[in-house]
């Protein structure tokens, strides 16, 4: 036991360690380059000399307004639009239900840069809209509310799911008692299920409000041409438009930091102060409620929010690169494989950015996922110093939008006094996606850990084995099952990944997301649509194999 | 082996692969992707020399540029932007190379520290299926029929579009530039951003022109089959030189040269016409108008140069951030 404790002291030290460089190095430099301002010259001179201009700048204001404003407006909508439909989907019997899970999991799998750039194909003036009926959207599309709409659509997922799972956790025990008390199914909802599914229904809002303040690709593609900039387009622009302004960057950096932590910890708070609800439970059986004559209604509205969400915008991914040129429309005569073809071709390296980013992506879900089991173990059972420590920083990247990180990274490793040049090689992707995306596998083990009996442990020590063969023989497959979905989100959203790929990748990589961004930039949005197609229906497909695989496997084990 | 052995050899192994690559060029280059991606392989076939290509727009390549200062990767830059290359000659980051291949380029493109790669014109894109007529004159676009109707590269972040500012700064006087910007921005033209942000909106046909638009990249679209024209206006308009040098920071100053050489050289230069830009030397057959054909405004660039910020700030002041 006493030479466990000595190991278990030496793991926790190196996963410390590597924490830090990970997640701790690039926010320490971003702090450092906001007060040095000419750290990124090599010089400590004129501490703080930036901070208040910048603070200062009218636009700043501008910026943070606008960033909040938007974030409001798509937490609003996504309320709006997802628990409608999320306490249908938990509490009556909607027609295809198991069907509409796996639908609204799909917008998760549409990067946003490409849905923004299918919603502006669609609806702007003489885009397929009009093509199809005749009427356009265009000054809708590139406003405040049309960027919000097009954001909703890409993160109300978030909040259906969280709603109707909490709804189904609370909708089932509770409600029932208060049946069984001679409560009316209408009177237990909003009495009971409803109020009780409050922090989860709160925690999901403002994981949405998080997610959208961060979010890049669709203020970047729409907000250009409407005017409408944010604190992250800012960051982009100070960061890759000459003359820069690294140290104002590295300002705005911080603030959004500020921000995102601030709604965090707000999060974080809501979803522990009631601990005694016990929303992580298994939904057990349920009795839902018989829609009669509104069934068909529900059912259309579902098919509508799928429709719109999901449908539209692929199809208009679809079409543009099926279409031999844009000015050509929509008619069968423009209808061309020739953007596949040059894809397949492998024109400007298509193949090899496919192949990058799948590497990559495995990658990353390979290492969080060692990471993650481990932090989260080290987290929960072990009696060491520290493992607070250690739980604040591997879910310090929630609260570091990607676009943060990149800057980090570059202001970190882009220095002469590293032994080895990390700088202007993929490993600086694999940092960045590894440091954004540790949260998710992190707080699948830790929760699964939470659960797991320590009797688990203690018999694989009575039979004499040390503490990596435990944790490999015995721990990692009792939380494989976890542990793989988690992984699998990594895998999806690193392979997709844009903001960070755009200002880490070295000279002569190309990414999936750099690619396509990189063929709208050349004036060549066919071959751009071509590979987005490539990639979405890939990963999708690649998920569903993997899941189906990892399920059958598993069952069969457990 | 542990976790930590894993991930120490994971790391390592990638850094080895990159420091492996030590001997190549990298080469940090403003659009075509297409020709820059050629010019390199034909380049690594021909001499066995490996080249990392970073593409972008100016803007993003001069930041990068930028952001590694203190430890510069980069050893060849081709820009967008002619101003560019004289200002980081005056910094003394340039490595002095005389190519014997610049022979036949006009002495205005070429110094001791850089050279003309080739050299694109600033023109109106026109999309054929659009309800307006096509534009004749900068000045059309001004006029109520085009209201609603046309984009513009950010100067900010398009060297070429800089460059016809101050072209028109210069021929039509900076009341009268300044005026035709204020009268395009009470017509509603949008200014989305760099060259080809302006474009796309344009072949779908949300919008109808494009003023000052890059013209190889709708060249090369004409070709593909897309329903749009490019117009050089009668009143002139200006071209931007894509200017190419090597940095003094180089460790690998004869490959570099040697890749200068190979863009100058009689291969590189039919690369260069094959993307629809001029090529720099004139004895090289261009699949499009050259110098000669088009009406040009002939100016002082340098002066503007300095200006840069004045000139941008009374743009943004106009175009400047709405809501």
């Amino acid at each position: 036991m006493r030479l466990s404790a000595y190991t278990m002291q030496g793991v926790m030290l190196a996963t410390a360690g590597i924490l830090l460089l990970l997640v701790g190095l690039p926010l320490i430099y971003i702090v450092l380059q906001a007060i040095f301002p000419d750290l990124s010259r090599g010089s400590w001179a004129q501490p703080f000399s930036v901070f208040m201009p910048t603070l200062k700048d009218p636009e700043l204001a501008h910026l943070l307004g606008n960033t909040l404003k938007l974030g409001l407006a798509v937490v609003l909508g996504s309320a709006l639009l997802a628990i409608p439909l999320g306490a249908l989907r938990a509490l009556a019997k909607v027609p295809g239900a198991a069907i509409w899970d796996v639908v609204f999991l799909v917008p998760f799998l549409i990067p946003p840069y490409i849905a923004a750039l299918a919603w502006m194909m669609s609806l702007q003036n003489r885009g397929y809209l009009q093509q199809l009926l005749g009427f356009n959207a265009d000054a809708f599309l590139f406003s405040f509310w049309g960027i919000a709409f097009v954001m909703v659509l890409n993160v109300f997922p978030v909040v259906y799911f969280a709603i109707s799972r909490t709804l189904m956790a609370v909708g089932g025990r509770y409600a029932s008692v208060g049946r069984v008390c001679g409560a009316g199914p209408w009177r237990s909802f909003f009495r009971i299920s409803l109020p009780l599914s409050i922090p989860g229904m709160a925690a999901s809002l403002l994981l949405v409000f998080v997610l959208t303040i961060e979010e890049f690709g669709t203020p970047a593609t729409l907000g250009a041409q409407s005017g409408y900039f944010v604190l992250v387009t800012g960051i982009h622009e100070r960061f890759s438009d000459w003359p820069l302004d690294i140290p104002g960057a590295s300002v705005l950096s911080l603030l959004l930091v500020i921000l995102a932590m601030a709604a965090f910890y707000f999060q974080h708070w809501l979803v522990t102060r009631r601990s005694y609800i016990s929303v992580t439970g298994k939904p057990s059986a349920i009795e839902q409620i018989e829609l009669g004559r509104l069934k068909w209604p529900v059912f259309m509205l579902f098919m509508l929010v799928a429709f719109i969400s999901v449908a539209v915008p692929i199809l208009a991914v679809l079409a543009t690169a099926l279409s031999s040129t844009l000015s050509g429309g929509l008619s069968w005569s423009n209808l061309s494989l020739r953007h596949f073809e040059a894809l397949f071709d492998n024109r400007a390296g298509a193949l090899q950015a496919l192949s990058t980013s799948l590497g990559l992506a495995t990658g990353a879900a390979l290492l969080t996922g060692i990471l993650g089991a481990l932090i989260g173990y080290l987290v929960v059972r072990a009696q060491v110093k520290g493992h607070k420590l250690l739980d604040f920083l591997s879910l310090l990247p929630n609260a570091m939008p990607g676009i943060v990180i990149a800057v980090g990274l570059i202001l970190a490793w882009n220095q002469t006094h590293w032994p080895i040049q990390v700088y202007n090689t993929s490993a600086m992707l694999l940092l960045a996606y590894t440091c954004l995306l540790l949260p998710y596998p992190v707080r699948y083990a830790s929760a699964s850990f939470r659960q797991m009996s320590e009797n688990l442990e203690a018999a694989a020590r009575v039979c004499g084995a040390g503490f990596i063969q435990m944790f490999i023989r015995v721990l990692l497959p009792a939380l494989s099952p976890a542990l793989i979905v988690a992984m699998l989100l990594v895998f999806a959203i690193a392979s997709r990944e844009l903001v960070a790929s755009l200002m880490v990748a070295p000279a002569g990589l190309t990414t999936v997301s750099t690619f396509v961004f990189g063929q709208f930039e050349q004036g060549s949005p066919g071959l751009g649509m071509a590979m987005s197609v490539v990639a979405i229906f890939s990963t999708t497909f690649l998920l569903l194999v993997l899941t189906l695989l990892g399920r059958r496997r598993l069952s069969g084990e457990y | 082996m542990n976790t930590k052995q894993l991930l120490a050899s994971a790391v390592l192994s990638i850094t080895l692969a990159a420091s492996a690559q030590a001997q190549s060029l990298t080469v940090y280059s403003a659009g075509p992707e297409s020709l820059i991606n050629h010019l390199a392989q034909d380049f690594t076939a021909q001499s066995g020399i490996a080249v990392n290509v970073f593409q972008g727009t100016t803007g993003q390549v001069m930041a990068r540029l930028e952001a590694e200062q203190a430890n510069p990767i980069a050893d060849i830059l081709i820009s967008a932007s002619w101003d560019s290359a004289i200002a980081l000659k005056a910094r003394g980051d340039l490595l002095e190379h005389v190519s014997p291949n610049a022979v036949q380029v006009p002495e205005y493109l070429k110094d001791t520290h850089y050279v003309a790669q080739g050299v694109s014109a600033l023109a109106m894109v026109w999309n054929k299926n659009s309800q307006v007529d096509m534009p004749k004159d900068w000045s059309d676009l001004a006029q109520p029929a085009y209201n609603n109707e046309v984009t513009m590269p950010d100067p900010a972040q398009s060297g070429a579009a800089f460059q016809l500012l101050t072209g028109l700064l210069a021929s039509q006087g900076e009341d009268a530039t300044w005026s035709l910007m204020q009268q395009l921005k009470d017509n509603n033209m949008i200014v989305p951003g760099p060259n080809a942000r302006a474009l796309n909106p344009v072949l779908q046909g949300a919008k109808s022109v494009v003023f000052g638009a890059v013209d190889y990249i709708s060249l090369g679209q004409q070709a593909d089959g897309e329903a749009i024209e490019v117009v050089f206006p009668e009143s002139g308009t200006v071209i931007a030189p894509r200017p190419m040098m090597i940095f003094k920071s180089t460790k690998s100053p004869d490959q570099a040269k040697a890749f200068i050489d190979f863009v100058l050289s009689d291969a590189g230069q039919e690369r260069v016409a094959q993307s629809y830009l001029m090529p720099a030397r004139t004895d090289i057959p261009a699949l499009r108008p050259t110098l000669t054909e088009l009406n040009l405004i002939q100016y002082d660039e340098a002066q503007y140069e300095t200006r840069r910020e004045d000139i941008l700030q009374s743009f943004r002041a106009i175009f400047g951030q709405s809501n």
